[in-house]
């Protein structure tokens, strides 16, 4: 047990929590970092490739080593950083990346053959033979090297997703940020502060320092409590800022239940979209390392990571409180460290300084002049090796901390390319030019990282937000903070021979930057692809600017002219479900319903899903045990009977004003403008290429009144080119547009009999041929009174109807009408027989219109006004497109046992069935039981001319043709005299 | 009148009510919405002595409330209309505007608690700044890729409107996000 007195937990509470099934007892306030190490645990995983012990080397989220995996069952979370995990009662975690026990880990062979894993290592040596890649070596390779393994259940936690618009957002919670927001929020401003922490405060938490004359956590205490109180101020803890997008667009995580040990009915976290005018980059900054032989060990840790336990959480770090405590800095910052943990009675071996002239602060010896050249210790230090003058000494130590200086985490002000600039000064990249507009870098983040220096700078940062918004701002005195020594020199990485690490995470050594050297592998960006540094979950965070000082030691260059480290989001890792915003299966989009969908429902229907649309697709009977049997009958039903189907799914525009005609004509290849008031008429609409897009009825209910339909899946994309047809192509015209799809519930009613049922609902409307003929339309009233309005179309090629009204009585007109047609057969029928009908009068839909047709290969090249200009008619009269042989046709199989498949392609009988004898290919198909058989329609070379001849329909990935016959495309009542009777 | 029974966009005979201990949501069938669209040139006339708002407004004036849906564009409430020819109505008192039956285009849902809570739930459904939904002002915008104008009509009011086809999955994602955020206060 390594717990002293002090620290921000709450000692009165004790968590229970498991660690490899061994439990343990931990506060809140912990994380489960600090409770491991409070309990002398230093071993918490093992490394990437080689498998060698590892322990957590930070207190915060830019952690490589301390990776586990949480919780179990499908809440297991995988990578999960134990420097972050929030402690809770009954917490659950196991480390990854072993075989066996992790003291005994069987994988740990790799270190001993580890000459054989340097960078570079896969590429050269997994080249052959090629086919054992995939199926072997891959595999084989990633169960040996890598991270936690999913639970490949489905996660049963709630997401959800937010916005949120300020005037500024300030991210991080630290000194600068609290500052910053504490300026911002009194004067006035829609204020949010983010932090990824579950307590705002940032390194005042873990200084250990003093603001104002008190602790500086009290102070920081003090300031979050005064912002919660200001309604102008949202603060948001554990929420991670993890990307910049573009015009002041943030994206954060807010972890909101992944604290407790199940969510409960809460979401476990949600995903906020942050609007912001200005922002304010206070993330702090990240210790750096220095990298010497074996410096991986567990008990090897940043130094500043150690003040954080001793400070935040009482914890001292090494496994027994006796084991001595060594330091490794480059700087004054290490000294720091050593002078707080003698203050507080722990036993402090020395610091060991490369300067000549290191300092001591009272307390424990100064190695001057000296390195640490290497480590003993198998699952946990227990001591290191320092050179002094040449000579070289073992000295037992249970912590050593290492400090190579700060690197500001400047990974936002990067995200919209702006690069980091070198700073001689500071030792480290600060925020340049070129990031996220608005963005202004504070603090730590901007080389400011001192306590005094951070408050002003977050003062100063709030002041530049304020006057950018135009806000007044409001006095806000600057606390006193002590001065921090800060001296520091330049000093990467300690040479000598053995394996130094760079990147813990992904095992990458001073050895292999090397290799990477001599292998030419020298700009950064070949640098981190060879050698993987960078990558993974801590996106390189204590390694990347290390690497770069070493290459550029090795290239005789200047860090700057080495490379610069850019980052692209997310910051920190993000979790799919998450990014995923919370609907997930049939919540996953909206879904549309048709007005009888539920009556649809209750006959049992099958559904089909058109777009967002889920329309009924054929109602089977008792008795029917094939979806064809009822597809059959339905059909049979509309040719021999009456049928109902709805149609509400196509589009319906209305459109007004008075132009409205002249629009039409614009918009529609045939004229349109000449249609009657009380007539409808068919018109195709072309792309502006010339190409066909979109067929369907417009209708034309008053002088200045017309509706347009469309087909369903296009009904969005005809409303919004009329839309931009009226708004900036023609606005001098007299147009107005409004989808009215939803509004009326649309039925067809189609077959012989459909005039007969009709009548039983109309109130006293003639619908006698003479008095409503065919393509007639007006409005009337059914059932009682009811406002609706009647279309005689037909697409089936019956006589047939479509009725609309408003959407509410959609399915009791239905039911109406199936109780009053019971006599006559009425039946209802769903997209199966739609198509079934239609194919068999040859109507072109979606798989004729599929963007390649021209109107001429629809054999409705004559649509195609000559007397007027509308969008897509010169197009379509360009050479190329004009000359298309192609026409429509109906095919029959020869042998009527056959099948037609649409999709096959056509050939002349005994021509070569390659691209280059292709003569077109089949469109629809379905079996007609009209004429017995499999019918289809296709576009055919020349098909206008080839009536009667025979064409073989090929399917050479299948291997099947089949021989056909080709007939018109109209196979019932070619004359079209029922639908007109 | 007819003797067939409509039913509501939900599918029910009658409204859907969801009462939960902050918020509560309600289907309102009852009213009833056309759109009313100028000809070209023409000045806004006043409906019944109603102000057509500029954007972002919502006016009332006795049964009507108008919403602003684009230039020269309004959506016309009615309140306790929708079984009537609602559309004919509004033509008459606009003579020359382009008047269209919209209240089965749409269906409203309504949500009914302290305006803190509805700001709470609108900040997670909607991207807007908080202006935009303050009381007395009405939006055009997306709610999980659905179209809808949002309606606040008073402090402790705020209504949806979206396509009356999407209408239940509209409720779902009003009344699952309540659920949250309800959960989020029994902690």
């Amino acid at each position: 047990m390594t717990r002293i007195d002090g620290g921000l937990t709450d000692r009165g509470t004790t968590l229970g929590f498991r660690f490899n099934g061994r439990a343990y007892a931990g506060h809140p306030g912990d994380t489960l970092a600090s409770a491991l190490l409070a309990n002398g645990v230093q071993l918490m995983g093992r490394g990437f490739k080689y498998h060698r012990p590892r322990g957590a080397i930070s207190a915060g989220s830019e952690e490589p080593n301390a990776l586990v995996t949480l919780r179990s069952g499908a809440r297991a979370e995988p990578n999960t950083r134990a420097t972050v995990a929030e402690l809770f009662d009954g917490l659950e975690a196991r480390s990854q990346n072993h075989a066996g026990p992790l003291e005994r880990d069987l994988l740990a062979v790799n270190d001993l053959l580890s000459p054989f894993f340097a960078a570079g290592f896969y590429y050269k040596t997994f080249m052959w033979p090629k086919a054992f890649w995939e199926k072997l070596y891959e595999p084989a390779i990633r169960k040996a090297a890598g991270l936690g393994a999913l639970s490949g259940l489905p996660d049963p936690d709630a997401y959800d997703r937010g916005y949120r618009h300020c005037d500024l957002l300030v991210i991080g919670g630290g000194a600068a940020g609290l500052a910053a927001a504490l300026a911002a929020g009194r004067a006035g401003a829609e204020v949010i502060l983010a932090d990824e922490d579950f307590r705002l405060g940032g390194r005042l938490l873990a200084e250990g320092g003093r603001i104002g004359g008190r602790p500086a956590a009290d102070w920081a205490a003090e300031a979050a409590a005064e912002l919660a109180a200001m309604p102008n101020v949202r603060l948001m803890t554990r929420t991670t800022v993890f990307g910049a997008y573009d015009h002041g667009i943030f994206g954060a995580v807010e972890r909101v239940a992944d604290h407790l040990a199940a969510p409960g009915g809460k979401v476990r976290q949600t995903l906020w979209r942050i609007t912001a005018k200005r922002s304010i980059l206070a993330a702090g900054a990240t210790e750096r390392h220095i990298p010497f032989r074996d410096n991986d060990r567990p008990g090897i840790m940043l130094s500043g990571a150690i003040r954080a336990y001793l400070n935040r959480w009482g914890v001292t770090g090494q496994r027994q409180a006796a084991d001595p405590v060594a330091i490794f800095a480059n700087g004054d910052d290490g000294h720091r460290t050593a002078a707080q943990l003698a203050a507080r009675g722990v036993p402090v071996l020395g610091v060991i300084d490369p300067r000549a002239d290191a300092p001591n602060l009272g307390g424990y010896e100064t190695f001057a002049g000296a390195m640490v050249t290497g480590t003993k210790g198998r699952l946990g230090l227990t001591a290191i090796e320092v050179m002094r003058n040449g000579r070289a000494e073992w000295l037992s130590c249970g912590l050593l901390g290492v400090s190579g200086g700060w690197n500001p985490n400047v990974h936002l002000a990067s995200h919209h390319r702006g690069r980091p600039v070198w700073d001689e000064d500071h030792l480290a990249f600060l925020p340049g030019e070129g990031g996220p507009a608005g963005l202004i870098p504070a603090g730590a983040a901007a080389g400011q990282g001192g306590t005094a220096e951070a408050l002003a700078d977050g003062l100063r940062a709030a002041g530049q937000a304020l006057g950018d918004l135009g806000i007044a701002p409001a006095p806000v005195e600057l606390p006193a903070a002590e001065a921090e020594p800060a001296r520091q020199e330049a000093f990467w990485h300690v040479p000598g021979k053995g394996r130094a690490w760079v990147d813990f995470q992904n095992d990458v050594t001073v050895k292999d930057i090397a290799l990477a050297h001599r292998e030419n592998m020298r700009p950064v960006e070949h640098l981190k692809r060879w050698t993987t540094l960078g990558m993974a979950t801590d996106q390189g965070k204590t390694a990347n600017v290390t690497a770069l000082a070493v290459m550029a030691e090795l290239t005789g260059k200047a860090i700057p002219e080495t490379g610069t480290t850019i980052f692209r989001p997310p910051y920190t890792g993000v979790s799919l479900s998450v990014l995923g915003g919370g609907d997930t299966g049939k919540a996953f989009r909206p879904t549309r319903l048709t007005p009888t969908h539920a009556w649809a429902e209750a006959q049992g229907a099958a559904f089909v899903e058109v777009g967002p649309w889920m329309r009924a697709q054929y109602f089977p009977r008792p008795g029917e045990t094939h979806w064809r049997e009822s597809v059959d009958r339905e059909a049979q039903a509309v040719r021999a009977a009456v049928g109902l189907c709805d149609v509400t799914t196509l589009g319906k525009i209305d459109v007004q004003g008075a132009d409205a005609g002249e629009f039409l004509n614009r918009v529609y290849a045939n004229m349109m403008g000449t249609l009657p008031v009380g007539k409808v008429r068919y018109g195709l609409m072309l792309r502006e290429d010339g190409h066909a897009y979109d067929d369907g009825t417009c209708a034309r209910l008053g002088e200045a009144h017309y509706v347009v339909t469309t087909t369903t899946a296009n009904a969005g994309t005809v409303f919004r080119n009329m839309e931009f047809a009226r708004q900036c192509l023609w606005p001098e015209l007299d147009v107005q547009l409004i989808s009215t799809t939803d509004a009326w519930a649309q039925i067809a009613v189609a077959g012989p009999k459909s005039r007969e049922l009709l009548s039983r609902i109309a109130d006293g409307f003639d619908l006698s041929n003479e008095a409503f003929p065919f393509m007639a339309c007006a409005a009337l009233t059914v059932c009682g009174g009811l406002r609706a309005r009647l279309f005689r179309i037909s697409f089936s090629g019956e006589l047939a109807y479509e009725i609309a009204v408003p959407a509410r009585y959609g399915q009791a007109l239905m039911e109406r009408l199936m109780a009053l047609g019971a006599d006559l057969g009425a039946t209802p029928y769903g997209t199966e027989a739609l198509g079934v009908l239609r194919i068999e009068k040859g109507h072109a839909a979606g798989a004729e219109l599929n963007g390649q047709t021209t109107a001429a290969m629809l054999g409705l090249g004559r649509m195609v006004s000559q007397k007027k200009d509308a969008i897509g008619a010169v197009m379509s009269r360009r050479e190329g497109v004009a000359q298309d042989t192609r026409r429509l046709v109906g095919l029959a199989p020869a042998d009527p046992a056959r099948k037609v498949v649409p999709g096959s392609h056509l050939f002349a009988p005994g021509a070569p069935e390659d691209t280059a004898h292709d003569q077109g290919w089949i469109t629809s198909a379905c079996f007609s039981p009209h004429a017995g058989h499999m019918i289809g329609l296709g576009f055919l070379e020349n098909g206008a001319s080839r009536l009667g001849e025979t064409v073989i329909a090929a399917n050479p990935l299948e291997g099947e043709r089949v021989e056909l016959r080709v007939v018109s495309a109209h196979f019932v009542d070619p004359e079209g005299g029922r639908l007109r009777d | 009148m007819t003797d067939l029974t409509p039913i509501t966009a939900l599918g029910g005979t009658a409204p859907r009510v969801l009462g939960a201990a902050r918020l509560t949501l309600s289907e309102r069938p009852e009213l009833a919405l056309a759109s009313l669209a100028l000809g070209r040139g023409a000045e806004p006339p006043a409906p019944e002595g109603l102000a057509l708002p500029g954007p972002g407004g919502l006016s009332v004036q006795g049964a009507l409330a108008a919403f602003w849906t684009g230039p020269d564009q309004w959506m016309v409430e009615g309140a306790d209309l929708a079984e009537t020819d609602f559309a004919a109505r509004l033509q008459q008192a606009a003579p020359g505007a382009a008047v269209t039956e919209q209240t089965d285009g749409w269906a409203c849902f309504e949500i009914a608690g302290e305006a803190a809570q509805i700001e709470a739930l609108a900040e997670r459904l909607v991207n807007l700044p908080r202006d935009a939904y303050a009381p007395g002002r009405a939006s055009r915008t997306a709610l999980h890729h659905m179209g809808v104008f949002l309606l606040r009509r008073s402090p402790d009011r705020l209504a949806v409107w979206g396509m009356r086809s999407a209408a239940g999955s509209l409720w779902h994602a009003l009344s699952d996000t309540m659920a949250r955020m309800e959960a989020l206060h029994d902690s």
